[in-house]
């Protein structure tokens, strides 16, 4: 079987075509397998493919289960795991050569969750190193390609997640967000991204890169089944101190769409500015327009300090880096290189040899921000204009229930375009970043195609509130009717 | 040297009786368990865990502030403190920075007959580190070896200011600090196992108005090393001080064995461990009521009892003192006083005999086969004259090996107290004959022969006449001798 | 552009973060973190006078865990993946300990 037949399908369609016998669980996870095994070598979205263990799970659920009850949410739904968050037995090697031989002994909460439901792990996908780039070029194994132009990146740091989706080698994906890390990719390859509030979804088991940022979310080509997947992903972990005491999220929560025409919709002027690309402005546009039609009302609103909202940013995040990835010292797991005989050389050739070059910038970026003497003048300050930041969402939140900006100011670049200026590279976040600084919602959706690259738009929520957002996401993917993508790049 | 000012500080870190680690489900019983048997992704560090504060932890932090009458900030914030080192598996450990658990607190003593009160700067609470293993267990050649079973066990960080002034002082603080933290059950203090570990700041300064420079002394084991080894600092500074020289501020380790300290760290920087917030632990908020719950289980501390013990039971404050030392022997002490109140002949026996046999099996009056109740009865036997303070030390020395009852003892081994005068008269007129010139010494007023005399016959039946009756036989045969 | 930040002072961080630098490296690096610190000049921009730090974004009190054990059944599998280890201990380069 083809996977080229399962283009548009839904999870529920999935499970209509199981339920019927059209398909076996196995055959269709032999498909997606076939699928990965043709085109991934030009892709490079996959890092691991969980092959043997995933047909074995497939033959456990056919054997324990029976169509004629409830089948459970996600059940026998092949899904592609971020490699940054632990799947015990599989390598969870972040993008790094220091962790290239690591295989983690646990579960992360969101495996343990997802499993429950019936998931199959397919595979641990590609990334930028510990989550540290927006192309996925910085991944120690190689660069992910964009589905719809080779040439070109993915997007990252989720980079292998999105374009996997994107490519139907798998129908959903878990990816983490930092700074934009799934919204971005999710844009550059034309999927559905979820950011979820901090702390509504367990990061037990995700590899930090900033705690006080990271957010694991699902990855999708529809906004049903991102829908059905957080629903399984969300709500409290007693093993995670900074999960919410909140309820998972339910889907009965999404408004009707009677409701979400009464929804006003502001539009942040910081983000219209004439740092973005005119064919992507242009998209958004259409979409605002389309919903201006459909009688939502739409404001223009302000949020005075997301000019320093990335420079925040990149003092906090890496000042937490610098601390979250000292535990790569090739003492009990991972990459460990003696150069000499004493401590201090095992230390350092491990540490030196086993991170990439941007990882390094930021480590010593952050070390240098949280050093004796410059603790007030960065961190501390960093800090501060986070908690500015948050206020200008909370204002503007009381004026207005979404907010609508586009994702990035760029098109998908070329690989290599960007790596030479890396803070070109880090300015490709601008939109993603002030809500992450905030701890808010926020999901990225393809809105049409400019030049063949897919452009996305971005809708952010109060904290907690994705049921908004995914009722308007949902409501404008019906209206955009684009098809889910299927870029036909390898024939 | 009297021309000095001695100035000390000390920082107690104290092991917390949890049941599981600071920030995870892992037991702490370590003690003789197998290297990296007590782990857990989080106490290892592996990539993706997250620490997650153990209650009881906190309530014990908490707990250990206020009985030292500390000030309980309202919010608990963590923070990371960072270094490399092979026995910390993050690369940090989670400590308390600015915003400790308790601030502002004081601990009393008695010293030299003054009460001394010290102030408490901080409490505040950390997790403990692996092990390093140096030695042993066929480890390769130039080699070392990590033990993470202690990493991650909670330890509560108590911090005095400068306010003592002798070696002798400072280690009667410590004393009592370990004997709070025993009194109100947060820690077992001992010192020899780790449980309870000391470091000093010491320096020395021709004038009270200006500190001298202050040196860190580390790897004191016990109460005794602790005090050699601030005495030992302390001449060491004055001597350079005399000498002209100056002193650097430094950490020196207290080298048990040659019984001097020596320098640590060289001039090396200083090291800068970048602390900040620790993002994946959100602040807690205390509530009053909770701080007060916790609060409400604060028991009488040593030296509150020491005052009862020496008001409420007359006993002399030296004795009080060693009986309030460990909570347990005080125990042990009212317990017994319930059913036999004499305290002072009870608080000697204890001090003395009881002592005397837990110190023998090597063990502490909990793991004690004689309970409070067992030692009364003892007691109340001698007190009725049913067996002699002598025969009662070889009971009680049986009471320890075997548990059995005082009285089962003296009835099984056929020893009491020959109270039969006739038999009595016998051996007294035999004692009388052997010993003509102690008869004639007590006939000429010499009271001491007549004790001489009743301990004769004591000797005579193995001490298993009763001293009352002897006494009386044999002051009516001397009557008659005169 | 104005160097704030000085190759002495990178070392120094680099000696912190236990990583190791040629001199190019160091140069470059020290260049790189000069030009992000050049950015956050902009945050000079703001009165900040009074604005509260967020270290952390919290919906609640946090949970505790019971004082009550778990045995972690996979231990062993840390072990089997050490780089090095003799017997049950994790083997590192000879310490002398500070
Ligand atoms: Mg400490
Ligand atoms: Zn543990």
């Amino acid at each position: 079987m083809k996977v080229e037949l399962f283009k548009d399908f839904t999870i529920a369609d999935y499970h209509k075509w199981l339920r019927e016998e059209k398909i076996s669980l196995p055959e269709l996870i032999e498909a997606f397998l076939e699928r990965i095994k043709s085109i991934d070598p030009d892709l490079h979205a996959f890092l691991e493919i969980n092959q043997q263990a995933a047909l074995t799970e497939a033959d456990i659920l056919v054997k324990g289960d029976s169509f004629d009850k409830e089948l459970a949410p996600l059940w026998g739904i092949p899904i592609a795991i971020k490699d940054n968050i632990c799947v015990q037995g599989l390598p969870t090697t972040c993008g790094s050569r220091i962790l290239r031989n690591y295989r983690s002994p646990y579960n992360a909460t969101v495996i343990e969750r997802l499993k429950e439901a019936g998931a199959i792990i397919i595979g641990k996908t590609n990334m930028d190193e510990f989550a540290m780039g927006s192309s996925t070029e910085n991944s120690a194994f190689g660069p992910t390609r964009n589905p719809f132009d080779l040439e070109r990146v993915a997007g990252g740091s989720s980079g292998g997640s999105a374009a996997s989706v994107a490519a139907l080698e798998v129908p959903i994906s878990l990816g983490s967000d930092t700074g934009g890390s799934i919204r971005q990719p999710a844009s550059f390859c034309g999927v559905v991204g979820l950011r979820p509030t901090y702390g509504r979804v367990s990061r037990y088991g995700l590899v930090s890169f900033a705690s006080s940022l990271d957010q694991i979310g699902p990855i999708a080509r529809s906004v049903d089944d991102c829908t059905r997947v957080f629903e399984i992903i969300s709500g409290k972990d007693e093993q995670d101190s900074t999960c919410a005491p909140y309820p998972p999220f339910s889907r009965n929560d999404i408004p009707t769409e009677e409701e979400i025409r009464k929804l006003k919709i502001g539009l942040p002027r910081e983000y219209f500015s004439g740092e973005v690309e005119k064919g992507v402005l242009e998209l958004i546009e259409q979409s605002i327009d389309l919903l201006r039609k459909n009688n939502l009302e739409t404001i223009e609103v302000r949020l005075p300090h997301t000019d320093y909202a990335l420079e925040a940013y990149y003092i906090v995040s890496p000042c937490e880096a610098s601390s979250n990835l000292a535990r790569y010292d090739g003492v009990l797991y991972g990459f460990r290189e003696k150069e000499g005989e004493d401590l201090e050389s095992m230390y350092l050739s491990s540490r030196t040899r086993g991170f990439g070059e941007e990882v390094k910038r930021r480590i010593i970026l952050g070390t240098y921000c949280l050093s004796s003497g410059y603790y007030d003048e960065y961190y501390l300050k960093g800090m501060k204009v986070r908690t500015l930041v948050r206020h200008d969402f909370e204002q503007v939140f009381e004026e207005c229930d979404l907010l609508l900006t586009p994702v990035s100011p760029c098109l998908p670049f070329n690989l290599g375009e960007k790596t030479k200026d890396f803070y070109q590279m880090y300015l490709t976040d601008i939109f993603t970043i002030p809500s992450a600084m905030a701890g808010l919602p926020a999901l990225s959706m393809n809105c049409g195609y400019c030049d063949h690259l897919p452009v996305g738009l971005q809708i952010i929520g109060p904290p907690f509130r994705e049921e908004l957002i995914l009722g308007l996401a949902g409501f404008l993917e019906k209206r955009l009717s684009l098809t889910p993508p299927f870029p036909n790049f390898h024939q | 040297m009297d021309n000095y000012y001695v100035t000390i500080g000390l920082e107690v870190h104290c092991q917390l009786l949890t049941t599981t680690k600071m920030f995870c489900r892992c037991k702490t019983d370590y003690f003789g368990k197998a290297p990296n048997t007590l782990v857990c992704p989080v106490c290892l560090g592996l990539p993706g865990s997250l620490p997650v504060l153990n209650e009881q932890a906190l309530r014990l932090a908490i707990l250990t502030a206020q009985a030292l009458n500390c000030r309980i900030l309202p919010r608990v914030v963590f923070h990371r403190k960072n270094y490399f080192y092979p026995d910390l598996p993050k690369g940090y450990q989670i400590s308390q920075y600015d915003l400790p658990i308790g601030v502002e607190g004081k601990i009393e003593f008695d010293f030299k007959g003054n009460r001394e009160a010290v102030r408490i700067k901080r409490v505040h609470a950390e997790e403990d580190a692996g092990k390093l293993v140096h030695e042993g267990l066929n480890l390769p050649f130039g080699c070392s070896g990590v033990d993470f079973n202690r990493c991650g066990i909670p330890l509560v960080e108590i911090v005095t200011e400068p306010d003592l002034h002798s070696p002798e002082e400072a280690r009667e603080c410590l004393v009592m600090l370990r004997n709070v933290v025993r009194y109100i059950g947060v820690s077992d203090g001992n010192m020899e196992e780790g449980s309870l570990r000391c470091d000093a700041n010491v320096s020395v300064s021709p004038s009270p108005e200006k500190m001298g420079t202050k040196v860190e002394v580390k790897n004191m084991n016990s109460f005794r090393s602790v005090f050699r080894a601030l005495r030992y600092e302390v001449d060491r500074q004055v001597e350079l001080l005399e000498k002209g020289e100056s002193l650097y501020q430094e950490t020196r380790h207290w080298d048990e064995a040659r019984g001097i300290t020596l320098s640590a760290r060289g001039k090396e920087e200083a090291e800068d461990y970048r602390y900040f917030p620790d993002p994946d632990l959100l602040p807690i908020t205390l509530e009053d009521s909770f701080l007060k719950e916790i609060k409400a289980a604060i028991s009488e501390l040593p030296l509150t009892r020491k005052e009862r013990l020496m008001i409420e039971h007359e006993l002399p404050e030296n004795e009080a003192n060693i009986l309030v030392q460990d909570k347990t022997l005080a125990d042990f002490f009212e317990e017994a006083l319930k059913e036999f109140n004499q305290p002072r002949l009870l608080c000697n026996w204890m001090l003395t005999e009881v002592l005397k046999n837990l110190n023998e099996a090597g063990i502490d009056i909990t793991e004690s086969k004689v309970s409070p109740q067992q030692l009364a009865e003892l007691l109340r036997m001698i007190d009725k004259g049913e067996i002699s303070g002598t025969i009662a030390k070889g009971v009680l020395e049986e009471m320890f090996t075997t548990g059995l009852d005082a009285r089962e003892i003296v009835s099984k081994k056929g020893i009491s107290l020959i109270s039969n005068e006739k038999e009595l008269e016998k051996v007294v007129l035999e004692v009388v004959e052997k010993n003509p010139q102690s008869v004639a010494d007590y006939l000429s007023g010499k009271e001491k022969a007549l004790h001489f005399l009743i301990g004769q016959v004591m000797k005579e039946t193995k001490g298993q006449a009763n001293p009352e009756i002897v006494k009386d036989i044999l002051l009516k045969k001397l009557a008659s001798e005169e | 552009m104005e160097r704030k930040v000085s190759l002495a002072e990178i070392k120094t961080i680099a000696k912190l973060s236990k990583l190791s630098f040629s001199e190019q490296e160091l140069a470059n690096f020290s260049e790189d973190v000069n030009s992000v610190i050049s950015h956050f000049e902009k945050l000079n921009r703001l009165d900040l006078q009074g604005v509260s730090p967020t270290s952390h974004i919290s919906w609640g009190q946090p949970p505790l865990n019971p004082d009550e054990a778990v045995v972690w059944e996979n231990r062993d599998w840390v072990l089997e993946q050490a780089p090095e280890v003799c017997g049950r201990l994790i083997v590192v380069p000879k310490i002398v300990e500070k």
